[in-house]
């Protein structure tokens, strides 16, 4: 990254550049050395050694076809994710009101996903590779994917082989503690 | 000889009525000084500015915090007025960008008790009992005291190509005639253009916060889609195919804060989703209501 930049300012380092800078130098030079001056006199008195801070730059990545995912388009994936937020609202009603392995296969597949593609972005967010390195974001977005894989592997299971999925939250609902049976 | 006379005359009548009127003015002026002097007594109204402070100059320092007091009764009432006054009167090494001084050139967009807004058309709070806190605009990377670095912002303005671009250029040589804009279709720009580019919502936005080298961040994608939607310009489809990867836009998670932010009173929020609107093809761009380019014929 750091290396095309430099070599892209090269390139940019014509001949009539060079002349031109090479007239203004003097003139710049002398000007920046005597409001350095000036402006150390007002911050502190008479220093002996001028510290020269590192100069920090940033690497600015402009060119889009560099970006390793530039040429890929995400509008699909928005389009379904929108489909689906919107298709929640009724399916989940619908689940509970009228309870039935295609309809809570229907809740467990659009709920999974939704929450998946929501961690997702939080993944891709916060577990940047400037931040944390080139490994770690990889490992949580398959270990996203194994938990994703396994949370709807458990309900599709629960909805084969017990009440289902509404009808399961629904007991949970009703479970009573101690002190309201006595009541 | 006679008409030269008179006018000689005339003239220094003139001049004797405007030496008359002067002077009713500055004994109106000394009198108005004279009753002022007594209300100038008033107990000072000392508010204190803690301001973010870091040079280059002195490496390895961190930055910290300056407290400057400033006395409100001889300070104009815009938070600029007390920056200004702290360089000039108390600190010149104190460090901002500034300009117009009445919010249209977006040079002072710093954070002001904890939000991103102007300094020039932010008002001093009275409450001198809190002191106001000044940061510059969060999450850049500062050059000195209030000034951040906008090269990554204006690199990234640049990238969405902010000008008119039509496919005949052959035929419409420029200049020589004007396009057509119907008033409706002007007045979709209404709310885009008048965008300042002071960055102020782009770095109230977390998701730019993170990924401001991928992330075009509200004010930009704002500008983009204000050449979108604009019904002379031709290349929207070229436009909007370079907005299409997973983080030019979409890392946009609508959390409004541009909105909230924004000093103009613009909605680059509502653009953005404008902008998604169109990629996904659930909306498409309004053919124009006037031929642009009838005069050019």
């Amino acid at each position: 990254m750091s290396m095309s930049l430099i070599l892209r300012g090269a390139t940019r380092c014509n001949a009539v550049n060079l002349a031109k800078s090479a007239r203004l130098t003097p003139v710049k030079a002398y000007s920046t050395i005597f409001a350095g001056a000036q402006r150390q006199a007002l911050a502190k008195p008479l220093p002996l050694v001028k510290n020269i801070a590192p100069i920090v730059t940033r690497n600015i990545s402009v060119s889009a076809p560099r970006m390793a995912s530039a040429e890929s388009s995400h509008t699909a994936l928005w389009t379904v994710e929108r489909i689906v937020s919107a298709a929640l609202l009724g399916v989940i009603p619908a689940a509970f009101i009228a309870p039935s392995q295609a309809l809570d296969a229907l809740l467990a597949v659009s709920v999974v996903i939704h929450a998946h593609w929501g961690v997702e972005a939080m993944v891709v967010d916060y577990l940047r590779p400037s931040v944390v390195g080139n490994i770690l974001p990889k490992v949580a977005h398959v270990g996203l994917i194994l938990i994703s894989i396994a949370t709807l592997g458990g309900l599709f299971y629960f909805i084969k082989n017990d009440v289902g999925l509404a009808n399961g939250i629904k007991r949970f609902w009703a479970i009573k503690g101690k002190d309201s049976q006595e009541a | 000889m006679l008409v030269n006379e008179a006018r000689h005359l005339l003239s220094r009548a003139s001049s004797l009525a405007a030496r008359h009127q002067l002077r009713a003015i500055s004994n109106g002026t000394a009198q108005l000084d004279q009753q002022a002097q007594p209300k100038e007594a008033k107990q000072p109204q000392i508010k204190k500015f803690e301001i973010y402070r870091w040079s280059p100059d002195n490496s390895g320092e961190k930055p910290y915090m300056q407290t400057y007091e400033i006395d409100l009764r001889e300070c104009g009432p815009m938070v600029l007025d007390a920056l200004i006054k702290i360089k000039n009167e108390v600190d010149p090494t104190l460090t901002f960008r500034r300009s117009c001084r009445e919010g249209i050139c977006g040079s002072c967009a710093m954070n002001i008790g904890g939000t991103n807004t102007l300094a020039c058309i932010s008002k001093i709070d009275t409450n001198t009992s809190k002191s106001l806190k000044v940061y510059p605009l969060p999450h850049m990377y500062v050059v000195r005291d209030l000034v951040p670095d906008m090269n990554n912002f204006y690199e990234q303005y640049r990238n969405i190509q902010p000008w008119l671009q039509r496919k005949n250029e052959a035929t419409e040589k420029k200049g020589k005639a004007q396009y057509l804009q119907s008033v409706e279709d002007r007045s979709k720009l209404d709310g885009l253009y008048e965008c300042i580019l002071c960055a102020c919502c782009s770095t109230a936005c977390p998701s730019y916060w993170w990924n401001a080298e991928k992330y075009l961040g509200p004010a930009v994608l704002m500008q983009a889609y204000r050449w979108i939607i604009d019904s002379r310009d031709e290349n929207t489809a070229e436009r909007l195919n370079k907005l299409k990867d997973p983080f030019s836009v979409y890392r946009c998670h609508t959390i409004m804060n541009c909105t909230r932010t924004c000093p103009k009173g613009l909605n680059p929020g509502r653009a953005i989703a404008e902008i998604k609107k169109l990629l996904s093809g659930l909306v498409s761009k309004p053919s124009p209501k006037l031929e642009t380019a009838a005069l050019h014929k």
